[in-house]
């Protein structure tokens, strides 16, 4: 059912002896959306996923993957890659995109295996040894072997972590393809602007609690336009009235305000100490969502983006 | 079920495509016959040097010496060379008389010294010193308790032999000294030569010619036989044939090692395998795929298939060998038929304990101390091997064959030796060995579903036993 969202989940905890894994955790991912999931290490998304895939049984609550609730059997529409490794190392690219894709009940051609070889520049590479392989080739074979058998719904967990620019484009319009041709896809990543522009929704886990869920847009409105971008040459931006906190990026440098501030009175202080060549109001980048949640000034934070 | 074989598939080949594989097949059979092969073909290969021995011959009138030196030329001329070739194989001996020392403690030990510096010096190679009483008859206590029957008592390398020899005065014994504690040859022919020289005295002393006493101490001889049977090509009743005390002993012995060695083959790759996916993060993307007990049940039939076709190899080669060498009636159908039933239940039985212990650990190193008794469990059958074989319906071997992780091989062992363990033996064996395997792998795949995730660090004992449990 295309209209049935990709995954429900309601209300599901996850505990490992003492330890929280997973909070009363709700989420829903509509078909055929990307859903990227955020969040610090050990945190809890590698948990959620593997819920998710049903290789562990959540202790309490309902999790419905693609329509269906059951935490028994494993799910041939339902695919995994997981962070830089996952292939055996003395089996040849060919015979281990075969089997992966047998572990899924899919027979594939030698065709379709050639196809795929192709179009991630490893036509000749089929009959090699994995262990031969870059870190970088490797993650493309990975790749294949979890989109070979056509999923509805594939999880990938860090996909370009490790990728040079020319490999990340490569595999980002694989993933771009995967969701024009119907299927879902949730990933991890830690790198924000992966995130900002290609999911059509982020969820970002925290010690086991959703902290975040839904597009940049309505993530960024709720934090609202609480932020200076500034650009120039012997700005001073220490100790300027109304802000809280500066991050200085080396070529520009934002300032977070707090609640009531007078932008223009920032401006002229800012101006008057060097020369100001851009001024911007904007709204929190992701990574600085990302940093007000996880880093020291939390509670801070949450005063002023409440 | 589909998966299963995909997984038992991938298992198969990942063991056989190896170079180790082929190794392993041409290797092991060396490795087992290997110093056996090097005994035989070295057989022969003794040094050849003229061996010097000196005689000290304390009888009144030094009686012996004579003798013995007789017996020495003989022994040169006759018993040194191989019959067939003619090639020589052992040393010469040479006997040198020297005069005893004047009978007190002193003397005796001072001409036994000065001897023993010859020796190491490598002037001579050995000394004897013959006691002076030793052709009297009951000359005291103990030679009247003694056994009388030669026989009984055996030659000098036999525990009842030293026993005696133990508790017998200095002048009633042939004492031999040597820097060489392991070369027996010499002392073993100085027994015979010297007990059949006190033999003649004692016969002369009575009247009896050499002649009469070799007619009276002729031997008689016994044939170990199997039993008769009929041919079944012509119908006949076919006497047994001579036991074959080597095939009958090899034979079993070399069944046990060798499905030993095959458990291992079909065994360890599926630990490794386990360790390697969980290493390689492949667990996660397999456990995506399939149940666990699903993986862990294609790697075990992957890990049987490995053995038998390993297992197969070797009992092609020792049915011909066995047709080549006539020993077939230790290597019946109905053997080969046990032992590969056996040996495909002891895969399952040893490779689920395997891949429970690469479940367990996160990398190779760590599986060696959890690997130690699941090895124990499998080797400890071999050291009550001989006793199997030489009583292979004993108390000892029978119990040993009931027990479920010794049956695969004592039974099969058992069953190799005529006439065989009883017909309900095996079948209860493996009704045992079933039960065995199916806690095994019911255990095992307990510790594997939670192994499988778990990164970072290997499991204690106490938290395994926790996994099985609670599950």
């Amino acid at each position: 059912m295309p209209s049935e969202a990709a995954v429900v989940i309601d209300q599901v905890t996850k505990r490992f002896n003492a330890h929280v894994a997973v909070d009363n955790l709700s989420l829903t991912v509509p078909t055929g959306s990307i859903y990227g999931f955020i969040g610090p290490n050990g945190s809890g998304k590698t948990t959620t996923m593997r819920m998710i895939m049903r290789i562990i049984a959540p202790d309490s609550g309902h999790l419905k993957v693609l329509g269906v609730e059951s935490f028994e059997a494993a799910n041939d529409r339902v695919s995994y890659l997981p962070e830089e490794r996952g292939l055996y190392r003395q089996m040849k690219v060919r015979d281990q995109l075969r089997f992966f894709a047998e572990m899924k009940s899919k027979k594939v051609t030698a065709d379709e295996i050639n196809t795929w070889l192709e179009r991630m520049g490893l036509a000749e590479w089929g009959g090699k040894k994995v262990q031969t392989l870059s870190k970088g080739m490797a993650q493309k074979v990975q790749f294949i072997g979890t989109v070979i058998n056509k999923p509805d719904l594939v999880l990938l967990d860090e996909p370009f972590s490790g990728l040079d620019p020319v490999n990340a484009v490569v595999l980002r319009d694989a993933v771009l393809d995967l969701k024009k041709n119907g299927s879902t896809v949730i990933f991890s990543t830690h790198d924000m602007s992966v995130a900002e522009k290609m999911c059509d929704a982020i969820f970002m886990i925290y010690q086991g609690k959703k902290v975040l869920d839904g597009t940049l847009e309505s993530i960024q409105n709720e934090y609202g336009s609480d932020t200076i971008r500034v650009k120039g040459l012997h700005l001073n931006t220490t100790g300027v009235p109304g802000v809280s906190h500066v991050d200085d990026f080396g070529k520009y440098q934002e300032l977070r305000l707090l609640a009531g501030a007078d932008v223009k009175r920032i401006l002229h202080h800012v101006s008057n100490t060097g020369t100001l060549s851009h001024f911007e109001i904007a709204k929190p980048s992701l990574q600085d969502i990302f940093m007000r949640i996880v880093g020291k000034d939390v509670l801070e934070t949450e005063q002023v983006g409440a | 079920m589909n998966k299963v074989f995909t997984i038992a598939k991938r298992e198969f080949k990942a063991a056989v495509m190896t170079k180790a594989f082929l190794v392993s097949i041409i290797v092991m059979p060396l490795m087992m016959g290997g110093s056996l092969l090097i005994q035989y073909v070295f057989r022969d290969s003794k040094s050849l040097e003229k061996k010097t021995f000196v005689v000290i011959d304390r009888t009144p009138g030094s009686v012996i010496f004579p003798k013995l030196k007789k017996a020495v030329e003989e022994r040169n001329k006759k018993d040194i060379t191989n019959s067939k070739t003619g090639k020589q194989i052992d040393p010469e001996f040479e006997l040198k008389n020297l005069v005893p020392s004047e009978n007190t403690p002193e003397a005796i030990l001072k001409q036994r010294y000065e001897l023993a510096e010859q020796v190491r010096e490598r002037k001579i190679y050995g000394y004897i010193d013959i006691g002076s009483k030793i052709l009297e008859v009951s000359a005291s206590e103990l030679q009247k308790s003694a056994p009388k029957d030669i026989m009984s008592i055996g030659s000098p390398t036999q525990e009842k032999h030293k026993a005696e020899a133990a508790k017998a005065p200095d002048e009633l014994l042939i004492r031999y000294y040597s820097n060489s504690p392991t070369y027996q040859d010499f002392f073993v022919w100085v027994w015979q030569a010297a007990t059949k020289a006190v033999q003649q005295y004692r016969a002369g002393k009575v009247q009896l010619t050499e002649t009469s006493l070799e007619h009276l101490l002729l031997p008689t001889f016994v044939a170990n036989k199997n039993l008769p049977k009929i041919n079944k090509l012509t119908g006949e009743i076919e006497d047994g044939k001579d036991v074959n005390f080597l095939i009958s002993f090899i034979v079993p012995f070399g069944i046990v090692i060798i499905m030993f060695m095959v458990i291992m083959v079909g065994a360890t790759p599926l630990m490794q395998g386990v360790v390697e996916e969980k290493m390689q993060r492949i667990s996660e993307v397999l456990l995506a795929s399939a149940q666990p007990f699903q993986l862990m049940l294609g790697k075990l039939l992957g890990g049987v298939a490995v053995s038998l076709l390993l297992g197969s190899v070797y009992v092609i080669g020792a049915l011909y060998a066995a047709w080549q060498y006539g020993f077939s009636e230790y290597f019946t159908p109905m053997v080969v038929f046990w032992f590969l039933l056996y040996l495909a239940l002891a895969v399952l039985m040893f490779g689920s304990l395997f891949i429970a212990v690469g479940a367990a650990c996160t990398d190779i190193k760590e599986t060696q101390s959890l690997l130690m008794p699941v090895m124990l469990l499998a080797t400890f059958p071999m050291f009550f091997l001989t006793k199997v074989i030489q009583e292979p319906d004993g108390a000892i071997a029978r119990g040993l064959s009931f027990f479920p992780f010794a049956t695969p091989s004592i039974m099969v062992a058992r069953l190799a030796i005529p006439p065989g363990a009883s017909v309900w033996d095996p079948i209860i064996g493996v009704i045992i060995v079933l039960v065995t395997t199916l806690f095994c792998v019911w255990v095992a795949s307990r510790i594997f579903r939670v192994g499988l995730l778990m990164q970072g660090k290997g499991a204690s004992f106490a938290e395994i036993v926790k996994w099985v449990w609670k599950g």
